[in-house]
């Protein structure tokens, strides 16, 4: 990530020590560089709170911070249905538990390395931080390839894979959750083995079925979560969803509880896409409308282009591959909602956005603005509020989950709204706040980037060196 | 008076005829028919080309038919040829089993057999390849087999005729017509209409003959028919004969002295002119710039592209043609009733006097007529039985219409029968046939499928299950020919440009009044819902996908009224002539060796596979299952072939639509569920059924002619969910296996896969087996299936059986000792299987320069690629490096299946230190499979194949976009890829 948008004028840069770091970080772990390229991402971000905080230097904190605590790499056999005997390698990166147990997903997919899952531990332990919940951060996985198995083939894996890394979690030190190619089965699977072994029914795993320890608002959460974090956006400049002509792209969890909660909060949500195209209702997307799209999008799988068939004064813009931005982005509103996937928002479509005047941009998809987009939101000074605080609701339920598994209780829905409403008050302050302590004030990105990083590392600074 | 006993009142007979033995002393007198099973069966058709031979020989020889014995291997065929010298001719196709018919010639030859090896092969760029590849100077002659019965009678007469033409001539001075074709295509066209030409005029020439002696020798002097392909054979030919010469047929541009001369034709018309100046000459040309100057020399001619030729050439001749019928006689020699075929004879034998019975009954009449007409086995069953182990002719009359009818009804179950308006009753499956013309290749294919279930016993292999054809009538191409000619619409319906008018012409001429008769005697009978399928003369025979070319139509068939569904029949039938003739259809067969004018369509009325759901009417599923997997995913082996089975009718299945893919020997490894994610984007999300409500659809003439989209949740209601579906759960983004908890419903068939509600997977193997078995190679067999309701039988529907793959060769395609620099790319790691010589384009991604970190730019340049060659319909060679269509910008170019949509043949190469792995499950891997696209992957560094970048990098580029290069070539790159191997070729253009 390039450094110029996120560094306040005037700053000296430690640049010795965070290249020092770098460069020892290359040495040590050589073909990771998918581990290198986050390392620098987050270091870049840090470099004003490494020039104002010298102990961080003194105590080494960026050395530790880059060594996993613990790596556990272990042999998974496992038998086909045919009997064939097939030999797949374990991780869990046991990246930081400063302020929490480690915390974070198992990827089952044949691209699965150790460089890989470093790469995501590291980030991990930012996110979790950011949440304001008291998570650490990890990562595991395998390269088992779940293409084509059987579900007695993934059984029988997950229960190899769990017979080793037993003994190395539990609810008070390392609780996985699902990933890539870990859904509800496997963690099903997983957690019956680990329960059988350990002889305990604890919150050692997040992403349980509902009747056996899981929690509400899973899906609602990322959907959710953006909206209360944009409104406290709003806030800080005395405005509300009131009234408010809000672009939402995709159609899928995300969207659709985005829409639905910018409508609860008084918005009118006017667009919904898919990879087919955009349809626009400029009489905006009502409660009656979008239990229409959830039926067509989750129950009947249908393609977004019916809505405007459906519902007349809806126009349907098909996907040109031609153009180099997306027509619904050029539709005048005042906040706009990327949910949909990486890269939807390219800088012509941010040039669109902020010409007609868009006030406020929060991401629940997944980096879904281009670098180039992300500076010219934060040069034009709209309010922006970037994926990793602002989609933070999905990892926040994560922890909502195993503080009900901790309390033996079943929260119901209301409860962890309410829960998540809160945490998305948090995470905004804390991003916002930390943002003006360090010389960007309102740079959302700068707050986050750093308020994810001193939670842990003033954590290490006062648990001494371990 | 002497008294003849009937033997050797037989052999006074033949005695008689003695003297003209001498003529045609060569005669093919059986003819081993080298090939698989389904390659006979269609030669056969059904049984007709038994009955065309023996027509047809008879009256030209008036003695017995050729027989056909049928082997299926090369080795057996050798050895019958050399134990038994009856055999003297062999038919073969191109490849028979391991062996091809090269080899087959050689061998015949090296055995010092003299018995004459033609090839009879299905597709003329088989040909072609098969020609350039092997030495065929062993085989006779090679014809390609157009859908035309009377090609095997052409192919006799043509042997006999080039063995005997130089006897006969001599003997009796029969005339000789010369005929010049170096094409096979065309000469295989011609020959049987010149031949059938030739019986007809021989024919009437016969009943104008004064006596027997003297017909015999009319027929035997029949002009014979000499072909050559040469300037130089023809020639010798022409001095040969030229005392003979009776007319000469000529192309223009043939080979003469081993190189094509533009005008040998006319040089050779010359020289013909030169030494016979009367005989008539023809030529014919596709140019037709020849027409004039051949007029003007006096010399008919014919153009080749014309879609009449046939009609033209045979404008030369008579037609028509009656047979020999069973004639009862009262011991006077008085006739009292005449049979054409079993079932008149049938009835007759009810009805004639007894005497009359006991008169050829004495003399064995009744098992010669038969065994003249191979009913070999009825025959042989009447021939012990004396008048005298009778105690009256009564008792003699009830055994023979009790064995008659016994033999009708074996063969019932077996070949197709007529439609006999009076006697219908839809109580028993049946295959019925009205008219007497051909069935078209897609009811031969089904009449096969019977054939075949009956023979294998399979209709009650499986417990619970029966397999079945279902019961269908088929309008014969005869009643098209009918219909065509009675409302004169043929040079119509050849030049018509305007679909719309087309159909409209075609929907206001009535069918043939006994059509209609028949018609309404079916209806009566079944309210069924019906499929209306075209049914031509090429689709299928030929090999060839004429699938979506023709027309199908669905109907409900459930009003109370006959008349409006007579009406919606007869609509539905005509709109299938009408297609014949669409533009589609003409611009299909332009771009194939065939002509409009030689098709010809059969029309299947089927009862539809299902069960009536309130207003809907649909299968549970419907499927197709193919013996061979061109994308095996380990541990499936390409043999293990693979299905795709959706809800309800199958409208889409067969075309790659949204359905479940799975390999029947490991049902419960469904590739394209192995995420959440995964089955979500795969599955089907709605099904096709028959709308039996009375909607009109005014802006839609023909929507009630044809199948419905139903959403899920009407499965859900019509209980046929239950035994296909899973449920989606968003709180814990799982699926489960049932419709028990509340979600998403998803098709996922785990009832019949996993918990094994209905034995599909074992029921496919079976069938790929037995298929693969009967037509020798790999094939794909469509079905449907009604599961039972309550304690009844499932119905499983065999729907049709193809061979799946053009030419049995192009597995064994030869992938080793190529120079690697002819080569662009090389694998052992592909995905698909054929040859694509096309492709003068490619979409390099530049390996050296691609940064991984850049990859969502590489992603937008490639869709830019796309949609401009898409644009220009220019098919297209992608190359990148790491995994197309990844979702994790690190692992490769996160493209979308749309963005490289105009790809047919995808390279994925591993990055300097990242291996791929094909995406194999993912959406887009089964958006690859559905396109038939092929993929090649490349991991140099464990040995997995190489592509020349150098190579690549050192071609100029049209147009450059980042790291992305548009390369276009003069000519094209050629990619071989063999299915069964997973090997796979990429050569450089041909400089």
């Amino acid at each position: 990530m390039s450094t110029g948008i996120m560094t306040p004028p005037g700053i000296q840069l430690p640049d010795g020590y965070v290249g020092g770091v770098w460069n020892l970080v290359k040495a040590k772990n050589p073909a990771e560089p998918e581990f290198h390229q986050a390392v620098q991402e987050v270091f870049d971000s840090l470099r004003p709170v490494l020039a104002k905080h010298p102990e961080f230097r003194a105590a080494r904190i960026l050395e530790r911070i880059v060594e996993p605590e613990r790596v556990l790499m272990f042999r998974v056999p496992w038998q086909d249905d045919q009997r064939n005997i097939h030999v797949n390698r374990g991780f869990r990166i046991e990246m930081n538990s400063a302020i929490g147990p480690y915390k974070g997903g198992l990827r089952f997919h044949a691209s699965v390395t150790l460089g890989i899952l470093k790469f995501l531990a590291f980030e991990q332990v930012f996110k979790n931080s950011l949440t304001t919940l008291p998570m650490g951060g990890g990562k595991g996985g395998s390269d088992f390839d779940p293409k084509g198995k059987s579900d007695e083939e993934v059984m029988r894996f997950c229960q190899s894979f769990m017979t080793e890394l037993w003994r190395h979690i539990g609810a008070d030190t390392d609780v996985p959750a699902g990933d890539i190619g870990v859904g509800g089965r496997e963690i099903g699977f997983l957690f019956g083995q680990y329960k059988r072994l350990a002889n305990k029914f604890t919150g050692v795993l997040t992403g349980k079925g509902l009747n056996w320890g899981g929690s509400l608002i899973r899906p609602e959460a990322t959907g959710y979560g953006c909206v209360y974090f944009a409104s406290e956006m709003l806030k800080t400049r005395k405005e509300t969803f009131e009234g408010k002509v809000c672009l939402v792209s995709g159609s899928g969890n995300v969207s659709q509880y985005t829409v639905e909660k910018l409508f609860d909060l008084g918005a009118k949500p006017v667009t919904l896409s898919d990879s087919d195209g955009v349809i626009y209702d400029p009489d905006g997307i009502d409660r009656e409308k979008l239990a229409w799209v959830i039926e067509l999008k989750n129950s009947l799988r249908g393609r977004i282009r019916e809505y405007a068939d459906h519902f007349k004064k809806a126009i349907f813009m098909p996907t040109d591959v031609k153009l180099q931005h997306n027509p619904l982005w050029n539709i005048k509103a005042d906040c706009a909602f990327p949910s949909a996937t990486q890269n939807e928002i390219t800088a012509k479509d941010a040039a669109n956005l902020i010409k007609n005047g868009v006030k406020l941009v929060a991401e629940g998809a997944n980096m879904p603005s281009t670098l180039e987009a992300t500076r010219m939101f934060l040069d034009a000074g709209i309010l922006y509020g970037p994926a990793k605080a602002a989609n933070a609701g999905g990892v926040a339920t994560s922890g909502l989950e195993m503080a009900q598994n901790s309390a033996r209780l079943t929260w119901t829905r209301e409860e962890v709204d309410d829960r998540l409403h809160k945490i998305m008050i948090a995470i905004h302050r804390n991003c916002f706040e930390t943002a003006e302590t360090y010389g960007t004030p309102g740079n959302l990105v700068n707050g986050a980037n750093i308020a994810g990083f001193l939670k842990v590392a003033n954590a290490m600074l006062d648990q001494g060196l371990v | 008076m002497l008294v003849l006993h009937a033997p050797e009142l037989q052999l006074e007979t033949e005695r008689r005829f003695e003297g003209f033995e001498n003529l045609m002393p060569f005669r093919v007198q059986d003819i081993l028919l080298v090939s698989s099973l389904y390659d006979s069966f269609i030669l056969r058709e059904d049984g007709r080309l038994n009955e065309l031979l023996i027509r047809e020989s008879l009256e030209l020889n008036l003695q017995q038919a050729p027989g056909i014995t049928h082997v299926s291997t090369c080795a057996e065929a050798v050895e019958l040829a050399r134990s038994q010298p009856r055999f003297n001719l062999i038919v073969t196709n191109l490849s028979v089993g391991e062996t091809d018919a090269a080899e087959l010639a050689r061998e015949i030859k090296s055995q010092g057999l003299d018995v004459p090896v033609v090839v009879l092969a299905y597709d003329y760029r088989e040909i072609k390849d098969f020609v350039a590849r092997n030495p065929v100077t062993d085989i006779d002659r090679i014809f390609l087999w157009q859908g035309n019965a009377r090609m095997l009678i052409a192919i006799v007469k043509y042997i006999e005729d080039k063995r005997n033409a130089l006897h006969d001539t001599r003997v009796a001075g029969v005339p000789v017509i010369l005929l010049v074709e170096d094409n096979i295509r065309y000469y295989s066209s011609f020959l049987p209409v010149i031949y059938t030409e030739l019986i007809n005029q021989s024919r009437r020439v016969i009943r104008e003959g004064l006596n027997a002696a003297h017909r015999l020798l009319r027929m035997r002097a029949r002009p014979k028919i000499l072909l050559s392909s040469t300037y130089d054979e023809a020639s010798q030919l022409v001095e040969t004969y030229r005392d003979y010469l009776f007319g000469v047929v000529s192309d223009v541009e043939f080979p003469r002295e081993g190189e094509l001369s533009l005008e040998a034709g006319f040089d050779l018309a010359h020289r013909v002119r030169s030494l016979v100046p009367d005989v008539p000459i023809v030529l014919q040309s596709s140019r037709t710039k020849f027409k004039a100057r051949a007029q003007a020399e006096g010399f008919s001619f014919l153009r080749k592209r014309s879609p009449t030729l046939l009609r033209e050439l045979r404008r030369l001749l008579t037609e028509k043609f009656g047979f020999g019928d069973f004639v009862f006689r009262m011991p006077d020699g008085s006739e009292v009733a005449r049979a054409a075929d079993l079932s008149t004879l049938e009835a007759r034998v009810r009805s004639v006097p007894g005497e009359s019975i006991a008169f050829h009954g004495q003399r064995n009449h009744f098992s010669h007529w038969l065994m003249a007409r191979t009913e070999f086995a009825l025959a042989q069953k009447l021939r012990p039985r004396r008048v005298s182990d009778f105690s009256s002719c009564e008792d003699l009359r009830c055994d023979l219409i009790g064995s008659i009818a016994e033999y009708r009804r074996e063969q019932s179950g077996v070949l197709v029968g007529d439609f006999k308006a009076d006697r219908f009753k839809a109580g028993d499956p049946f295959f019925l046939r009205i008219g007497d013309g051909s069935l078209g290749g897609k009811a031969r294919g089904l009449a096969f499928v019977r054939h075949l279930l009956h023979t294998r016993r399979l209709s009650h292999r499986f417990l619970g299950v029966s397999v079945t054809v279902p019961s269908a009538v088929v309008l014969a191409t005869d009643i098209f020919d009918r219909f065509i000619s009675e409302n004169n619409l043929l040079d119509f319906a050849i030049s018509c440009s305007d679909d719309i008018e087309l159909q409209q012409r075609f929907l206001a001429a009535p069918l043939p009044a006994p059509v209609q008769k028949d018609l309404t005697a079916f209806l009566s009978e079944v309210h069924h819902p019906l499929a209306v399928r075209s049914s031509s003369l090429l689709e299928d025979s030929q090999y060839r996908p004429f699938t979506g070319v023709y027309e199908t139509f669905m109907l409900g068939n459930h009003q109370p009224e006959i008349s409006t569904r007579l009406d919606r029949l007869m609509e539905a039938i005509k709109r299938v002539y009408a297609s014949t003739f669409s533009q589609r259809a003409k611009a299909y067969l332009r771009v194939t060796p065939y002509r409009l004018e030689e098709e010809k369509m059969a029309v299947i009325l089927q009862e539809v596979v299902g069960a009536h759901h309130s207003e809907r009417f649909y299968p549970d599923f419907s499927g197709v299952v193919r013996s061979r997997n061109f994308y095996p995913v380990s541990p499936m082996r390409s043999e293990d072939g693979i299905a795709a089975v959706a809800l309800g009718l199958g409208r889409e299945v067969v075309g790659g639509g949204t359905c479940l893919r799975f390999c029947p020997r490991y049902p419960r490894n469904i590739l394209q569920f192995s995420s959440v994610e995964d089955i979500l984007a795969n599955s089907q999300s709605e099904f096709w059924g028959l709308e039996l409500d009375q909607r009109e659809h005014p802006d839609d003439p023909v929507a009630n002619l044809r199948e419905v989209r139903f959403g899920l949740n009407a499965a859900e209601r019509d209980g046929t969910l239950h035994r296909l579906g899973s449920t989606y759960s968003k709180d814990v983004h799982a699926i489960y296996d049932g419709l028990s908890r509340p979600g998403a419903r998803i098709v996922s068939f785990a009832p019949i896969l996993k918990q094994n509600v209905f034995p599909l997977a074992a029921i496919l193997q079976e069938l790929m087996k037995v298929g693969e078995d009967a037509l020798g190679r790999a094939v794909e067999i469509e079905f449907a299936v009604r599961l039972p309701q309550g304690s009844e039988t499932a119905d499983f529907g065999f729907l049709q059986i193809r061979p799946l793959v053009r030419s049995a060769e192009g597995q064994e395609i030869p992938l080793d000792n190529v120079d690697p620099g002819r080569l662009v790319c090389q694998s052992s790691k592909v995905l698909g299987h054929g040859r694509i010589a096309d492709l003068c384009d490619a979409v390099v991604v530049d390996w050296h320069r691609l940064d991984r970190s850049r990859s969502q730019e590489v992603a937008r340049e490639v869709r830019y690629f796309n949609a401009k060659l898409s644009g220009e319909r220019t098919p297209y060679l992608l190359i990148g490096a790491g995994r197309w269509g990844s979702e994790d910008p690190w692992l490769g170019i996160p493209v979308a299946w749309e963005d490289i949509l105009g790809a047919r043949v995808i390279i994925e190469a591993g990055f300097r230190d990242f291996r791929v792995t094909p995406s194999q499950g993912s959406h887009f891997f089964q958006n690859l499979m559905a396109s038939q696209a092929g993929y090649f992957t490349v991991n140099p560094d464990v040995g997995e194949g190489f592509v020349d970048w150098q190579w690549l990098a050192s071609e100029p580029a049209v147009e450059e976009q980042g790291c992305v290069r548009h390369l276009h070539f003069a000519a094209p790159l050629v990619v071989v890829m063999n299915g069964k191997t997973s090997a796979g070729m990429i050569f450089k253009p041909e400089r």
